[in-house]
């Protein structure tokens, strides 16, 4: 898979199923999937220290929130020890619930943050780019600008503190930094003048949108549309009030950022190709992400909720939740193909 | 003057919503529980923040439309992520990033907007180039901005009392960088915090009030994050007070140069 597309989709699809449960099993496949497949791009890229940092880092994040919930929270029937009371906040019993729930926490967090790992992995930085909305060209422009000029800068930068360094600069203030900053800064700016030159030379000049108030109205609209819809969900109201507000709220503002997009003509230099792997995966997930929301939509999917409130108990285990869970892996199968 | 007022207003109902957003868990109990809420307290946050994002930052491309702002920001941008990789290399107390220097800087002498989108697109671009893209990243980007905006407030401030150029102008912008170092911290913090305390009679308690969960925040945030941002606020008190002047003239010095507009000549 290579197109942003394609990735997106993957994104999309496996986020939802994290987010959906709480079974530590399920998310503990899902997060294994995905180092895997993670490993596997970033030997791709000659990255051999991925494995040993992010399973480093997981290990620390889910320890940190084991921690931080078993001290904060004292609920529970498994007592393991008590802290003395005069504590304050974290004084009081620790409980292996509490440890088991900090766990989870620290699992979901991990698996959230090695989904976007892998996406940054696997996507160029100009794929990124795209994936700004055309109705934001001006921003889109800005960044190109400075992604282009970030080499030389760091280069640049790179070059002056050599210089710095050869007359006897010791680099061991704050002060020693201005004979380094103010020449950066200086040279870069002369830069920037010298390319908003060119650019209107080349005849770049950025129109006057004119339905900015117009957009801006339907922005805003969408946006408060779609927070109270989440605020009525959180206090249970009926679905199809919701359901309404979801999708009047994501159209309007779809509607609107296309509509101001299409104002702006633009031309594609380099243009992403739809291998077949991109296609398949592409289809595949649109239609598991489709038959995942509907089989949740008419619960029929076995409970993925776990807690282990009250009662500590062993995760169920179902055959369906874990052929969800290991469908985060299936971008490696493809990638044999690319 | 309607162009400002429809600002102020797209600012005010930015800040309207992405508080609420950030703050729910104080003001609606329901967002605590996990039950109706699962894990998806972070992504939800960071989608109404998204749509924050593009109202605010829709308005404020209409200052970009001059090809030299354009050029100048994009350039600032370059060299701020670059500082970023420099966080090593500057000497300074561990978790301080230089990042919010120039993002004060430019708020506080080209205006709100510039800094807004100094503080947002610096985050954006440096995410970008460190593959630190997230659900996270909305956050960041959104505080930053508004680091940014409201140095604005702070330029007014020095020109109301006639301070510029006096030792007291340091003295506020120094200040100015400490409070942020340390609000920076505490509002990335509550982007996360009801999920790491969500939970039975945890962390969030639905039933306490208002106040209580105040309390119990702010004891969370002194056990996770206060020594990191306390270091963040050195920092930032110690680069803006030693490289400000220098980087504030260079500043002027190319604002004259960026500001100048070609204007149609009128036909007869």
């Amino acid at each position: 898979m290579k197109t942003a597309v394609a990735w997106m989709l993957w994104l999309i699809t496996c986020m939802v199923f994290i987010l959906s449960t709480r079974n530590p099993i399920y998310i503990m496949v899902v997060l294994l999937n995905l180092l895997i497949l993670g490993n596997h791009l970033a030997k791709k890229k000659r990255n051999n220290e991925w494995l040993k940092h992010n399973t480093f880092f997981l290990l620390t994040m889910i320890g940190l929130s084991t921690i931080i919930n078993s001290l904060f929270a004292h609920s529970g029937r498994n007592i393991l020890f008590t802290l003395p009371k005069g504590w304050p906040l974290i004084g009081g019993n620790i409980t292996l619930e509490s440890l088991v729930y900090g766990a989870i926490n620290g699992l979901v967090i991990s698996a959230l943050y090695l989904l976007f790992n892998i996406l940054n992995l696997s996507l160029q930085i100009k794929q990124l780019t795209r994936l700004i909305p055309r109705a934001f060209h001006p921003i889109a422009m800005m960044v190109t600008i400075a992604l282009t000029f970030f080499p030389s800068i760091q280069q640049r930068a790179q070059e002056i503190k050599e210089a710095q360094i050869i007359r006897g600069n010791p680099m061991k203030k704050m002060q020693d930094w201005i004979p380094i900053l103010i020449p950066l800064l200086v040279t870069s700016l002369e830069n920037a003048i010298q390319l908003s030159e060119s650019m209107t030379a080349r005849g770049y000049h950025v129109q006057v949108n004119k339905n900015t108030n117009l957009s801006l109205v339907g922005l805003v609209f969408g946006a408060f549309s779609i927070f109270s819809a989440w605020i009525l969900q959180l206090y249970n109201y009926p679905e199809g009030i919701l359901f309404v507000l979801y999708i009047l709220g994501g159209l309007i503002i779809l509607l609107t950022l296309l509509h101001s997009g299409k104002q702006r003509t633009s031309t594609q230099y380099y243009k992403e190709q739809w291998g077949f792997s991109d296609l398949t995966g592409a289809v595949f997930m649109s239609v598991y992400l489709l038959a995942y929301i509907s089989l949740l939509s008419y619960n029929k999917l076995p409970s993925l909720f776990y807690s282990p409130y009250p009662n500590l108990s062993f995760p169920p285990l179902q055959l369906l939740g874990l052929l969800f869970s290991v469908l985060s892996i299936f971008p490696l199968f493809l990638s044999f193909n690319d | 003057m309607k162009r400002r007022i429809k600002r102020i207003l797209i600012d005010l109902i930015v800040l309207a919503l992405g508080f609420l957003g950030l703050l729910s868990p104080f003001i609606f109990p329901q967002a605590n529980s996990a039950a109706t809420q699962g894990a998806t307290f972070p992504i939800m946050i960071s989608l109404i923040i998204v749509l924050c994002l593009f109202i605010v930052l829709f308005e404020a491309q209409t200052s970009l439309i001059d090809n030299k702002i354009m050029a100048f920001l994009g350039v600032l941008i370059a060299i701020n992520a670059g500082l970023r990789f420099l966080e090593n290399a500057i000497p300074g107390p561990a978790g301080f990033s230089p990042v919010f220097f120039l993002i004060i800087l430019t708020g506080y002498f080209f205006g709100s907007r510039l800094g807004f989108l100094m503080g947002a697109m610096t985050l954006f671009v440096s995410a970008l180039i460190t593959g630190g893209v997230g659900p996270w990243l909305p956050g960041q980007m959104i505080t930053a901005g508004w680091v940014g905006q409201s140095a604005a407030l702070l330029k007014a401030t020095v020109d109301i009392f006639k301070w510029e150029g006096r030792p007291i102008e340091l003295i506020l912008l120094s200040g100015f960088g400490a409070f942020w170092g340390f609000l920076f911290g505490a509002i990335m913090n509550l982007w996360f915090w009801p999920f790491l305390g969500a939970g039975q009679g945890q962390g969030f308690l639905q039933s306490a009030g208002f106040s209580q969960n105040v309390q119990r925040y702010t004891a969370y945030y002194l056990a996770t994050s206060l020594i990191w941002d306390a270091s963040r606020a050195v920092g930032n008190v110690i680069i803006l007070a030693a490289l400000s002047r220098p980087v504030l003239k260079i500043l002027s010095r190319f604002k004259l140069r960026f500001s100048f507009q070609h204007r149609e000549q009128s036909t007869t």
